[in-house]
């Protein structure tokens, strides 16, 4: 270790997310490695090696010979005041070596609010900001993730995008440029060549002219790239990669546990979900593979839980055969299995109470939305009488405390539908006076309301962000509107959804404000500690910025969106049309009831996306 | 709680050595349950397997002799036992020894500490004289920090803690090793070196390594 290093490590809390040396890291001889990759997660360590995605691409990436990848993340605020004290440049966990002496670095962008760390981490690893300052020896960095989808704010400063799942396409990323590097190319030669590829979207190879009235007039593609970049998938879950030997830290994380996906993508289309339309199809995993791979995960880590992680695991065909198969070895072993994302149906009860051997004495819903109308409106297939008998199931086994999370400003909302939200909580507390198993202890029902944010990729794409100020009207509406000492409201904060709003829709132009940002200390800004609102707007104010341009307008149907050069399977008219669907709150029957035909079945060999129907 | 059946003797070192006590007892309970030897877990409502670590060894600091206490219930020899962890620890961790524990941690007397003082600029000459004059005094009263105490701080002397010690002196480094308190109360090596720093600031070092080299039960015999 390197001895300045050392004396730094003291004085930092928590240095094991600085240290590397786990079990099950992967350590490979440099003198047999000719291309180095380094896994950038712009968020901590605890937070970073909790993501499922990073130990697949690390597992997929070092299975290559003579490939070596390597970790690092955002370091927290003393770690990075020391580090640029000590002169020391921001490494990789595995060697210690400095970003800058990767041939390839990848960030791997999950929020918006990840941003000024992706910026930081660059400065910090010793490369350049923007791409077209860096040259042949500096590293050639990518980013993938679900905003990747549109990364245009982050166009200055990344290379090239990997769009949709990076198994196959990161692997094939890679051997190109082992490739052009034997043939002696070049960058630029690489970056062609890359663009050619399904999947990756070369930011610098796309012109991009703007209206007067500030909107995108078009976007041209140059150096060959292909006027349409669409995202990559994995076709069979069965076969593709799954880290069953992984990593284990040595110091506590967000989730210290086996993580199983069931599958890829999700069957509902809730409409402001950005997840459900941009993981499409569903691509779902056998029992088997799913069984096997559960247990050589609990017997390689040690771990004693087990989560089913996926977007709606409840969804899943084969749910009670997986619980079962697991359950088989995890019950006399000690391992507990958790179905963290249930739906509110009374299979996904019966189902929860089984696997509960210890009762849970907390439960969370998701209904989103206080009204049947504004729930059809954006597609959350819950009804009230279905929300109810969970609830009562878990009141009846014991259960005193159940969390509800809504979200405030979405299309159509009403104060009609915000006062529902404070209907449907007195009649959770009903449920309870009338079911629970004892009355003695009481219960607490909390509330918690998000502001929503417009996603790329959504029928909602096209809509405007409620203001600050509507939006904390509606919160204390419904505050005013709940008289009842069992129910607790909690509400987010306006401004990190605003800023968020701004950036998920942004176009590249958002380059300067983002830099600005970071430039006069803006980093970690999912984090409430470092997170300033004023910082945002002064950035956004010295660069002539207008964040409500993007936050706060409604977009027309024919507007070129900043993204649409992006193909993420679903068509943009079929978003359109959900969206008129949203505006007459009529409801869209789920993939497995009947396939609308969005386009993604076109990602899958034979054009038909449910197992079923093939 | 009655004393535990079993012991493993293991050493701490590079970058095993920022984990810190709690981590690497989570550490051991994972490492147990994937080299697949079975050992007594607790019972109720969150069962888990049990391990004990005595004396807890401060972040950043290595060690040749720490002691883990746990029941075995697999039928494996204590060398495979060594050798299935060792397959399932992360570097740095290292199992030397598996055996059956025969006297109370408790008894534990005295560790034998190296501790490396650095100084970038060499060894300051008014360094190894102060060094060795508070060391040789009768006493040395010092206040070290407490949560439990009223004050915030309890008072110490620490020179009768300080069993023997050598002092080598290298040109920008010195070596001091030491016989120090275990327990009850025992002495850290870093108090030794805040007080030196803190009464002669020119003595101070650019850094300060501390190696724990080996446990000793009553009578100055080592402890196992
Ligand atoms: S159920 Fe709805 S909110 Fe959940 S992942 Fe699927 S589409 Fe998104
Ligand atoms: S093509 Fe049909 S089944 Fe496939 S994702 Fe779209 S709507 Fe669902």
């Amino acid at each position: 270790m390197d001895p300045k290093l050392e004396r730094i490590l003291l004085r930092v809390q928590k240095p094991a997310r600085y240290t590397g040396g786990e079990y099950n890291e992967i350590i490979k001889d440099k003198a047999e490695v000719d291309t180095r990759f380094a896994f950038c997660f712009p968020d901590t360590y605890e937070i970073g090696m909790s993501n499922l995605g990073l130990r697949i691409l690390y597992g997929v990436i070092n299975e290559m010979k003579g490939v070596w990848c390597e970790r690092c993340f955002a370091p927290w605020g003393d770690m990075e005041d020391e580090l640029r004290k000590a002169n020391l440049p921001l490494y990789a966990l595995e060697s210690g070596d400095p970003l800058s002496e990767f041939d390839m670095v990848g960030f791997s962008l999950g929020y918006e609010m990840a941003y000024t760390n992706v910026l930081n981490m660059l400065d910090l690893g010793g490369i350049p900001l923007h791409s077209d300052q860096r040259g042949e020896d500096d590293p050639i960095v990518v980013a993938g993730g679900t905003c990747a989808y549109n990364g245009e704010p982050l166009a200055d400063f990344i290379d090239l995008f990997i769009l949709g799942e990076g198994e196959e396409v990161n692997c094939e990323l890679i051997e190109l440029y082992r490739q052009v590097k034997r043939e002696g190319g070049n960058r630029l030669a690489f970056l062609e060549r890359a663009a050619q590829i399904q999947g990756i979207y070369v930011p610098a190879f796309y012109d991009v002219t703007y209206n007067a009235d500030g909107t995108i007039h078009t976007i041209t593609p140059t150096h060959g790239a292909p006027p349409l970049v669409t995202k990559r998938i994995v076709r069979d879950m069965d076969k593709s990669y799954y880290p069953t030997h992984t990593i284990v830290p040595s110091t506590e994380i967000v989730h210290d546990r086996v993580m199983l996906e069931v599958f890829r993508g999700c069957i509902r289309g809730c409409r402001f979900c950005q997840a459900g339309y941009c993981y499409r199809p569903v691509r779902p995993k056998s029992v088997k593979t799913l069984v096997e791979q559960g247990i050589e995960s609990c017997k390689d880590s040690g771990y004693q839980e087990v989560t089913l992680s996926s977007l709606s695991s409840s969804d899943y065909r084969g749910l009670e055969a997986v619980c079962d198969g697991l359950l088989d070895y995890c019950e006399p072993r000690n391992i507990n299995l958790n179905l963290p994302s249930l739906r509110a149906d009374g299979f996904s009860m019966s189902l929860m109470q089984r696997l509960q051997r210890s009762r849970k004495s907390s439960i969370t819903f998701a209904p989103e939305a206080g009204t049947q109308r504004l729930r059809d409106a954006i597609n959350k297939n819950v009804t009230e009488e279905d929300l109810l008998k969970s609830c009562q199931t878990v009141f009846e086994g014991g259960c005193s405390a159940v969390k509800l999370y809504f979200m405030l400003g979405l299309p159509t909302e009403t104060d009609e539908d915000v006062l529902g939200i404070a209907d449907l909580a007195q009649k959770v507390y009903w449920t309870w006076r009338n079911h629970a198993a004892s009355r003695a202890r009481g219960v607490r029902i909390t509330i918690s309301t998000s502001f929503f944010v417009p996603k790329p990729f959504t029928p909602f794409q096209w809509e405007e962000q409620i203001s600050m100020e509507e939006y904390q009207r509606r919160v204390d509406l419904l505050r005013g509107a709940i008289h009842n000492k069992s129910i607790q409201y909690n509400w987010h904060e306006t401004d990190t959804s605003y800023i968020e709003a701004v950036l998920a829709r942004g176009d590249r132009r958002l380059g300067r404000a983002l830099e600005e940002v970071w430039r006069t200390g803006g980093k970690m800004d999912s984090w409430s500690d470092y997170f300033s609102f004023q910082r945002w707007m002064d950035a956004f104010a010295a660069t002539g910025t207008d964040p409500d341009f993007y936050a706060r307008r409604e977009r027309t149907r024919c507007e070129v969106l900043p993204w649409s050069m992006i193909d993420v399977g679903v068509r943009p008219d079929y978003l359109w049309q959900e969206r008129e669907q949203a505006y007459k709150s009529v409801i869209t029957p789920d993939c497995r009831v009947k396939c609308m035909g969005c386009g993604a079945a076109k990602l899958i060999p034979g054009g038909v996306c449910d197992e079923d129907r093939r | 709680m009655a004393m535990h059946k079993n012991r493993l003797l293991f050493t701490k070192s590079g970058r095993a050595c920022y984990i810190s006590h709690l981590d690497l007892m989570a550490t051991f309970q994972r490492a147990f349950l994937r080299s697949g030897v079975e050992i007594w877990q607790t019972e109720g409502f969150n069962r888990h397997v049990f391990v004990s670590i005595a004396l807890p060894l401060s972040l950043g600091y290595s060690s040749d002799c720490e002691i883990l206490e746990f029941n075995l219930e697999s039928p494996f020899s204590f060398d495979e036992v060594v050798e299935r962890l060792n397959r399932a620890l992360p570097e740095g961790i290292h199992v030397r020894e598996c055996y059956e524990a025969k006297i109370p941690c408790k008894k534990i007397v005295d560790l034998d500490w190296t501790v490396t003082l650095e100084y970038d600029d060499g060894v300051p000459t008014a360094a190894p004289a102060a060094l060795r004059e508070l060391l040789g005094r009768e006493s040395c009263v010092i206040q070290k920090k407490s949560k439990k105490a009223k004050k915030g701080y309890t008072e110490l002397d620490i020179i009768p803690m300080v069993k023997s010690w050598s002092l080598e002196e290298q040109p920008d480094k010195l070596i001091f090793s030491a016989r120090l308190a275990a327990q009850n109360p025992g002495l850290n090596p870093a108090l030794i070196i805040d007080t030196l720093a803190a009464e002669t600031p020119a003595a101070k070092p650019d850094f300060v390594r501390c190696h724990r080299n080996e446990v000793y039960g009553e009578g100055g015999v080592v402890f196992r």
